[in-house]
C-alpha cells in the first residue's frame, strides 16, 4: 500500500505503576507510528506494555499507573498536551476502542441500544430519534440479525460474539479515524473470532480508518495487520511491514515466537516444539542491558551490559539487537 | 409466604408455651386462693395442651379478634401494638432516613476519593458508630447535653402537661426529645451503610464497563452517575429492603436506655412476663414484615437489575 500521512505518532511512551513494592514500567520507552487507513499490529506476551500503550493513547490509565514521559501525536497534535476535556471529545469519536472481555464491557443496567445512542448523542449533533435511526444503521453494520428488536434487549440477552458487535457498533459510531482493538477477539470461540475479525476487516476497508490491533495471537496478527510491532518489556523490538516479520524476522525474540507457532510441518517431523526458553522478567527486577538477554541464545557480554537501540536495519524494518538473526523464515501461517 | 408465616406463628407459640404458664407466680401470693388461680388458668385456656391453645388463639387472630392482654389491665393487644407501633416508627424512619441519606452518599464519596483525607475520616467515623455500644454511647450523649448543657430532655418522649399545647408546640418539644434517640440509632447504621456503598462503588467502578464508558467520550459525571451509581445501588436496595422490619421491630436496648414506650420494649416486657397474646401479635407482626421485607427486597431487585427480571 501507498504511503500516506502519518495519523498517529507515539514517541519514547513511558507509563509507569509506583506500586507499594515499587515501580513497575509497564511501557518504557515505547514508540511507533501509525498511518491513515493502515492497520499496527501490536504484539507481544501479556505484560509486555502493549494494554497500558493503548489504554495510554486513550489517558485512560488508571492509578497508580502514570504517564512519565513522552509524546502521542494525533493527527498533528500531542494528545497529552490536551485538557481532560479536549481529551474526553476525542475519545470515543476520534479514537475508539473496543476490549477483550465482551461479557463484562457493556454495562448490565442498560439496553445496548440505549448504550449506543450514548455514545452518538454525546458527540454528534443528533436528535434522540435520529440516534435512534443511527444505532438501529450501525448494529444492522455490524451484522446483528433484527436490530429494531436488539435495540431494546440487555446485553445478558447476546452472545459473546453479538455483544463484541455491539461493541464494535458502538466503537463506529462517530467514524473514527483510528480504532484501538485491545486484545478483541480473544475471548471468543475461533469461529466467532473469524467472524469478528471479518467484519473489522471489512469495516476498516469501507471507512479507511487505521486500526491497533492488540493481540497475542501471530495468526490474527498476519491475517490483519500491514505493520507489525513486536513488544517485549514495555519495549519495541522490532518494527516492519508484515512481509519483513513473519520472512525475514531479526530480532531473536520474534523469531523464537514466530518458530514457536505450530505449523502441520512440524508435525510431519516429530520434532518438539521450539520455545522460547526462561520466562518473561519480573517487572519490579529487570535484567540489565537488553531485556532479552537472559533468554536469547545468541546474548553476549555486550548484551547484558547495554540496551541496544531500535534501529532499521533495512528500509521499514527496525529491530532492537546488536546480533541480529540472518535466517530467513519458512511462511507460517 | 403463607407457610412460612403459618410455621413461625407455630414455632413462636411453642417456644412461649415451653416458658410455663402465666399465673404460677400467683402461687407464692398466700393472698390468692388456688381456686382462682384455677379459674383464672381455665379462662385462659391454660388446662388445655398448647398447640389446642395454638388453634384457639390463632382462629380468633385471623377473625379479627387480637385478644387482650393478660396483664396492663386487659387492655386490646391492637391498641397496645399500635401505640407502641406509632412511638417507634418515629424514632426508627427518621433514624433509617437520616443513616440512609447520609450514609450512602458519603460511602460513594468516599470510594471515589479513596485513600483521601475525606475517606480516612469517614471509615474511623463508619467504625466508631458501628462498635459504639448504644447504651453507653446513648448515656454519654445525656450526660453531655442533657446534665451537662441542659439543652435536650433527658428521656421520654414529650414534656408532661404538654398535649393542652398548641400543635406547633407540641411538634417542637416532641422533636427535641427526638433528637438524641436519633442520632444513637442512626450512628450505628449510618457506618453500615456507609461502609456498604463504599464497597460496594469500590467494586462496580473498577469494572470494565465504566472504562468502556469513559473510553466513549462520556463526561465523568455520566460515567459515575449513570454507569457506576446504578450497578452500585444494586445490592444496597436489597439492604434496604431488609432493614424495613427494624423500622418496626424498635431497638430495645435504645428505647431502654431512653424510657420510649416502644416495641422493642413492648416485646421483651411481654415476653419476660409471659404475657403471651401481646407476645405473639409483636412477634408476628416483626416476622411478617421480615417476610414482605424480603420480597420488597426481591422485587425492588428486579426493577433496578434486567439480569433478574422474573419473565
Amino acid at each position: 500500500m501507498e504511503r500516506e500521512e502519518t495519523l498517529l505518532d507515539v514517541r519514547n511512551l513511558k507509563t509507569y505503576f509506583f506500586t507499594d513494592d515499587g515501580v513497575v514500567k509497564a511501557v518504557d520507552g515505547m514508540s511507533f507510528t501509525i498511518r491513515k487507513g493502515e492497520v499496527l499490529g501490536l504484539v507481544g506476551e501479556s505484560g509486555c506494555g502493549k494494554s497500558v500503550a493503548s489504554l495510554s493513547i486513550m489517558q485512560l490509565v488508571e492509578p497508580p499507573g502514570k504517564i512519565v514521559e513522552g509524546e502521542i501525536i494525533f493527527k498533528g497534535e500531542d494528545l497529552l498536551k490536551k485538557t481532560p476535556e479536549q481529551m474526553r471529545k476525542i475519545r470515543g469519536s476520534e479514537i475508539a476502542m473496543i476490549f477483550q472481555e465482551p461479557m463484562t464491557s457493556l454495562n448490565p443496567v442498560y439496553t445496548i441500544g440505549n448504550q449506543i445512542m450514548e455514545a452518538i448523542l454525546i458527540h454528534q449533533d443528533l436528535s434522540e430519534e435520529e440516534a435512534k435511526k443511527r444505532t438501529i444503521e450501525l448494529l444492522r453494520l455490524v451484522g446483528i440479525p433484527e436490530p429494531e428488536r436488539r435495540f431494546n434487549q440487555y446485553p445478558h440477552e447476546l452472545s459473546g460474539g453479538m455483544r463484541q458487535r455491539v461493541m464494535i457498533a458502538m466503537a463506529m459510531s462517530c467514524n473514527p479515524d483510528l480504532l484501538i482493538s485491545d486484545e478483541a477477539t480473544t475471548a471468543l470461540d475461533v469461529t466467532i473470532q473469524a467472524q469478528i475479525l471479518e467484519l473489522m476487516k471489512d469495516l476498516q476497508r469501507k471507512t479507511g480508518m487505521a486500526i491497533l490491533f492488540i493481540t497475542h495471537d501471530l495468526a490474527l496478527v498476519a491475517e490483519m495487520a500491514h505493520s507489525v510491532a513486536v513488544a517485549y518489556t514495555g519495549k519495541i523490538v522490532e518494527y516492519g511491514d508484515v512481509y519483513q516479520i513473519f520472512k525475514k524476522p531479526r530480532h531473536p525474540y520474534t523469531y523464537g515466537l514466530l518458530s514457536s507457532v505450530p505449523s502441520l510441518k512440524t508435525e510431519k517431523t516429530k520434532t518438539p516444539l521450539p520455545a522460547i526458553e526462561g520466562m518473561v522478567p519480573n517487572p519490579y527486577k529487570m535484567p540489565s542491558g537488553c531485556h532479552f538477554n537472559p533468554r536469547c541464545p545468541f546474548a553476549t557480554e555486550r548484551c547484558r551490559k547495554e540496551m541496544p537501540e531500535l534501529a532499521e536495519i533495512e528500509p521499514g524494518h527496525l529491530v532492537r539487537c546488536f546480533h541480529p538473526v540472518a535466517v530467513e523464515k519458512e511462511a507460517v501461517s | 409466604m403463607i407457610p412460612l408465616f403459618l410455621g413461625v406463628a407455630l414455632v413462636t407459640f411453642a417456644v412461649l408455651s415451653l416458658v410455663g404458664d402465666p399465673f404460677a407466680q400467683m402461687a407464692i401470693n398466700p393472698r390468692i386462693k388456688p381456686e382462682d388461680i384455677a379459674r383464672l388458668r381455665h379462662a385462659w385456656g391454660f388446662d388445655l395442651p398448647w398447640y389446642l391453645r395454638f388453634f384457639k388463639w390463632f382462629w380468633s387472630m385471623i377473625t379479627g379478634n387480637w385478644g387482650v392482654s393478660i396483664f396492663a389491665g386487659g387492655k386490646p393487644v391492637t391498641e397496645l401494638v399500635a401505640r407502641a407501633i406509632a412511638y417507634t416508627l418515629r424514632f426508627s424512619l427518621a433514624s433509617l432516613i437520616l443513616a440512609f441519606v447520609v450514609g450512602v452518599p458519603i460511602g460513594i464519596y468516599s470510594a471515589l476519593h479513596q485513600y483521601t483525607f475525606f475517606d480516612y475520616f469517614f471509615t474511623f467515623f463508619a467504625f466508631f458508630g458501628m462498635s459504639m455500644p448504644t447504651f453507653w454511647f446513648g448515656f454519654i450523649l445525656m450526660m453531655i447535653f442533657g446534665l451537662k448543657l441542659g439543652w435536650l430532655p433527658l428521656g421520654g418522649v414529650m414534656t408532661p402537661g404538654i398535649e393542652t399545647a398548641p400543635l406547633f408546640a407540641r411538634i417542637l418539644d416532641q422533636a427535641k426529645y427526638m433528637v438524641l434517640p436519633v442520632i444513637v440509632l442512626s450512628l450505628f447504621s449510618m457506618g453500615s451503610w456507609m461502609r456498604y456503598a463504599r464497597s460496594s462503588m469500590l467494586e462496580v467502578i473498577r469494572q470494565d464497563y465504566v472504562r468502556t464508558a469513559r473510553a466513549k467520550g462520556l463526561p465523568e459525571r455520566t460515567v459515575i452517575f449513570k454507569h457506576a451509581l446504578r450497578n452500585a445501588l444494586i445490592p444496597i436496595i436489597t439492604l434496604l429492603g431488609l432493614s424495613l422490619p427494624g423500622i418496626i421491630s424498635g431497638a430495645t436496648i435504645t428505647e431502654t436506655v431512653f424510657s420510649i414506650p416502644g416495641m422493642g420494649r413492648l416485646t421483651v416486657d411481654a415476653m419476660l412476663s409471659n404475657d403471651y397474646p401481646v407476645a405473639m401479635v409483636c412477634l408476628l407482626l416483626e416476622s411478617s414484615l421480615l417476610i414482605v421485607g424480603n420480597l420488597i427486597a426481591d422485587l425492588l431487585y428486579a426493577v433496578v437489575d434486567p439480569r433478574i427480571r422474573y419473565s
